[in-house]
């Protein structure tokens, strides 16, 4: 690959040119969130309330932003200070994802203003709650953990070193914290055992959704080194980033044996391979997630190659985001009856989402001390090879089984992910009605005339007048709403209407005309109890 | 459960779908007419309970007022409430919108106002303020047939028994909401199974709001746990290199401030 600087400019600005069509279409979609409601701007329904704002927004973004307390329990608790140089992007990118959550919520809920009720209004027994104190916590620690940045940038020696003597404080404080909201948001879907389908639903759900956010810190660091790497021409720590891809392998074939023995355990390890929607889409989830990035990260030659093991990073970070998407929407789909498919404003709010993501990046890599300083080389998106594995080796020297791999993996997954589209279907509902009336005549025996109502006597009203249900409907086809729900009330008001209106056509008169029965205005007996 | 549970009594072959319950529930909660026939309308934030023809029977839907709700155990901010008397009722005031309830409810219960600007989530309350002042729910109170009939869950049970033994054949022997989920206070009877009237079938014993309090329960165990073990390992991990520091072993730790 040549790559040539005259080549580089319009490159970068190509990239800029998208971010700002994302971001406009990202403000028109909040105008018409803002002034049409969760119903013009969403394809959420009663029966699907939680989309993308939740299944990505939410769901993904946490996930994502993983890498911030894998890397900093890395250096400050297991004391590995070969990763210092990457502490700060990682808690960067946290901090900053943490907030583009906080961000995309207030576009979900449906009042907003009110977002910081669960801080006052406590419910111990909801998951959410205590992930929400989580998630405020945390972002205040990682807001403590990157503040270091900003005051080394104005040279604020005194309170650097309050800070830097807390940090263990800190770093223990957010690793909890991590550990506890990132498998909650897995423990959301434990209150669902019939609603969440088989493939995902799982007492372990929690741990998943802990160790895959691991597995995702590690790749996510990874990831985001390459993209430093390409857009501000930071150096590939290579040496840092091989012994993550091996955690991350690590971690995955943990994954998968607790999976089958769960799998095995509830006795659901043929239900990957019916032709479902959903087992297409677990297993296309499983071969892009764990299948695919752990054979590449299992051959050494690869996991060493910058390529192979940036194509082995990104895979996994696929895979979770998948697995989030599964979870959240897939997985729920079918017990809703409903099939969900996202507005375009729902898109384009999550686009600007991660398109603010990536621009605060990068005016907090140009403006503070995030990087260290001798790493940076001249603003340059590419930095030329000077010899060794400084940049991305072009792909043609992956070895040939793992270019088969990544290639057997997209493939794979795009067509495991059609055909299970195509086999999209939803619970069948309840029965449908019956071509025939519902034979009646059991119920029916059941029948009692409400009892009689008397009306108390008005002024110059010859006594109190009663209304006996019992000669007024036909027990036989009993039918209340000709007179209730509209004219009638069914609960109360028995008080009678101002003097003389009770014969007219909103109340008894309204039947009683001489036409459709006799007339009231002939003889008062019927009706009207003589004193 | 306290005895004086209120709850109400369905009994699927007693209802001729008149349709009174649905109406006297839109005029108890001032709600708006959503259909032309009361038979087709589909519960949301504009109707609370409806009656429907499933197969060859009438069947109702509304909110089953569970014993340990869902809702109620999910929302964040505690806007739901099982009250002593047995209605789940909703303070409007401190929800946010997150609508996890609505995730939450095994009977997809709970609806939301998604064309409002300030949206809230609606459902039926067993007419929590009547039954305040004594009286039955508005379903109840206009249901001809018996259908719906209010009272003590305990005393609805009993009756549930006693239409089952008066009435050999008529019923499938089964009342659904004594077990399902941990109980509920809305209880059915029916010549049917849960799954020929549209009910969710084989819901078990267990609540499904305890298998979320079970993995809550051990967090605090989590943070204490984790925080010694975090905690040692890094005093562990530091120690050793102050250790070598002291003894004027080569390296110090690179600190990078």
């Amino acid at each position: 690959m040549n790559a040539m600087p005259k080549l580089e400019i319009p490159r970068f600005t190509f990239w800029r040119g998208v971010l700002l069509v994302i971001l406009a279409l990202g403000t028109y979609a909040t105008v018409i969130r803002i002034f049409k409601g969760l119903a013009g701007s969403t394809n959420l329904t009663d029966s699907f309330p939680w989309g993308i704002w939740i299944g990505f927004d939410i769901l993904c973004g946490v996930a994502l932003a993983a890498g911030g307390f894998t890397i900093s329990a890395t250096v400050y608790i297991f004391n590995l200070e070969k990763f210092r140089p990457i502490v700060r992007p990682a808690i960067l990118t946290a901090f900053l994802g943490y907030c583009l959550v906080v961000v995309a919520l207030m576009f979900d809920l449906g009042r907003p203003w009110n977002i910081w009720h669960p801080l006052v209004m406590w419910n111990p027994h909801s998951v959410m709650f205590e992930v929400g104190w989580c998630v405020t916590l945390y972002t205040t620690v990682l807001a403590l953990e990157f503040s270091p940045i900003v005051f080394e940038r104005f040279k604020m020696t005194k309170t650097l070193h309050v800070l830097h003597a807390i940090m263990p404080v800190l770093v223990v404080l957010g690793v909890l914290l991590s550990t506890l909201h990132q498998s909650s948001l897995g423990s959301f879907y434990l209150i669902v055992p019939t609603k969440l389908h088989a493939l995902w639903y799982s007492p372990l759900i929690p741990l998943y959704f802990f160790l895959t956010a691991l597995t995702l810190g590690c790749a996510m660091t990874i990831v985001e080194s390459f993209l430093s790497h390409r857009a501000f021409g930071k150096q590939l720590e290579m040496e840092l980033l091989v012994p993550l891809g091996r955690v991350a392998l690590l971690i995955l074939a943990l994954t998968s044996v607790i999976r089958f023995a769960d799998f095995r355990h509830r006795g659901i390890l043929g239900l990957p391979f019916q032709p479902t929607y959903e087992s297409r889409l677990w297993l296309a989830e499983m071969l892009i997630g764990v299948l695919a990035p752990g054979i590449l990260l299992a051959i050494p030659k690869v996991r060493k190659h910058t390529t192979g093991l940036f194509l082995a990073a990104l895979l996994i970070v696929m895979g979770v985001i998948m697995n989030r998407m599964n979870v959240s929407i897939t997985g729920m789909e079918r017990s809703s009856g409903s099939i969900y498919i996202p507005a375009l404003t729902e898109v384009f709010i999550t686009l600007s989402v991660v398109g603010v993501g990536f621009l605060i990046f990068a005016l907090a890599v140009k403006f503070l001390p995030v990087f260290p300083e001798h790493e940076m080389k001249e603003a340059r998106p590419i930095v030329v090879p000077e010899g060794g594995n400084v940049v991305g080796q072009p792909l043609r020297t992956l070895p040939v089984p793992a270019l088969v791999v990544v290639a057997i993996a997209f493939v794979g997954a795009a067509a495991l992910g059609a055909d299970g589209v195509r086999r999209r279907e939803v619970a069948p509902g309840p029965p449908a009605p019956g071509a025939t009336k519902p034979e009646l005549a059991a119920a029916l025996a059941s029948f009692q005339p409400p009892k009689e109502i008397v009306f108390p006597q008005a002024p110059d009203s010859p006594g109190p007048a009663s209304f006996r249900h019992a000669s007024h409907v036909d027990a036989s086809a009993p039918d209340c709403l000709s007179c209730h729900g509209n004219t009638y009330s069914f609960l109360g008001r028995k008080e009678a209407a101002p003097a003389g209106q009770m014969h007219d056509a909103k109340h008894c008169g309204g039947c009683h005309d001489g036409t459709s029965a006799f007339a009231i205005d002939a003889d008062c007996s019927p009706c009207h109890k003589a004193e | 459960m306290k005895p004086q549970t209120k709850g109400l009594l369905l009994d699927t072959t007693r209802c001729i779908g008149c349709g009174a319950c649905a109406l006297a529930c839109k005029e108890r909660n001032k709600l708006p007419k959503t259909s032309d026939d009361v038979l087709k309308d589909e519960l949301s934030d504009k109707t609370y309970s409806v009656v429907k023809q499933v197969g060859s029977r009438y069947v109702r839907r509304m909110c089953m007022h569970c014993v340990t709700p869902s809702c109620a155990s999910a929302c964040p901010v505690a806007a739901f409430e099982k009250t002593a008397a047995g209605p789940v009722i909703y303070h409007e005031s401190k929800c946010m919108g997150c609508r996890y309830c609505m995730i939450a409810c095994p009977f997809g219960i709970p609806k939301y106002e998604w064309e409002k600007k300030a949206p809230l989530v609606r459902k039926c309350d067993l007419c929590a303020d009547r039954l305040e002042k004594g009286l039955k729910t508005g379903c109840a109170t206009a249901c001809p047939t018996g259908a719906t009939t209010f009272g003590d869950r305990n005393a609805l049970i009993a009756e549930a028994k006693e239409r089952f033994r008066a009435n050999p054949g008529r019923y499938n022997e089964h009342i659904y909401g004594v077990e399902e989920v941990g109980g509920t206070s809305v209880l059915i009877i029916s010549d049917g199974k849960a799954e020929e009237l549209g009910y969710p079938a084989g819901l078990d014993g267990t609540a499904p709001a305890f298998l979320t309090w079970r993995v809550l329960n051990i967090i605090p165990d989590i943070v204490m746990t984790g925080a010694v073990l975090l905690g040692g390992i890094y005093w562990i991990r530091n120690r050793r290199d102050e250790v070598e520091a002291a003894e004027g072993s080569h390296h110090e730790t690179p600190k990078e401030h």
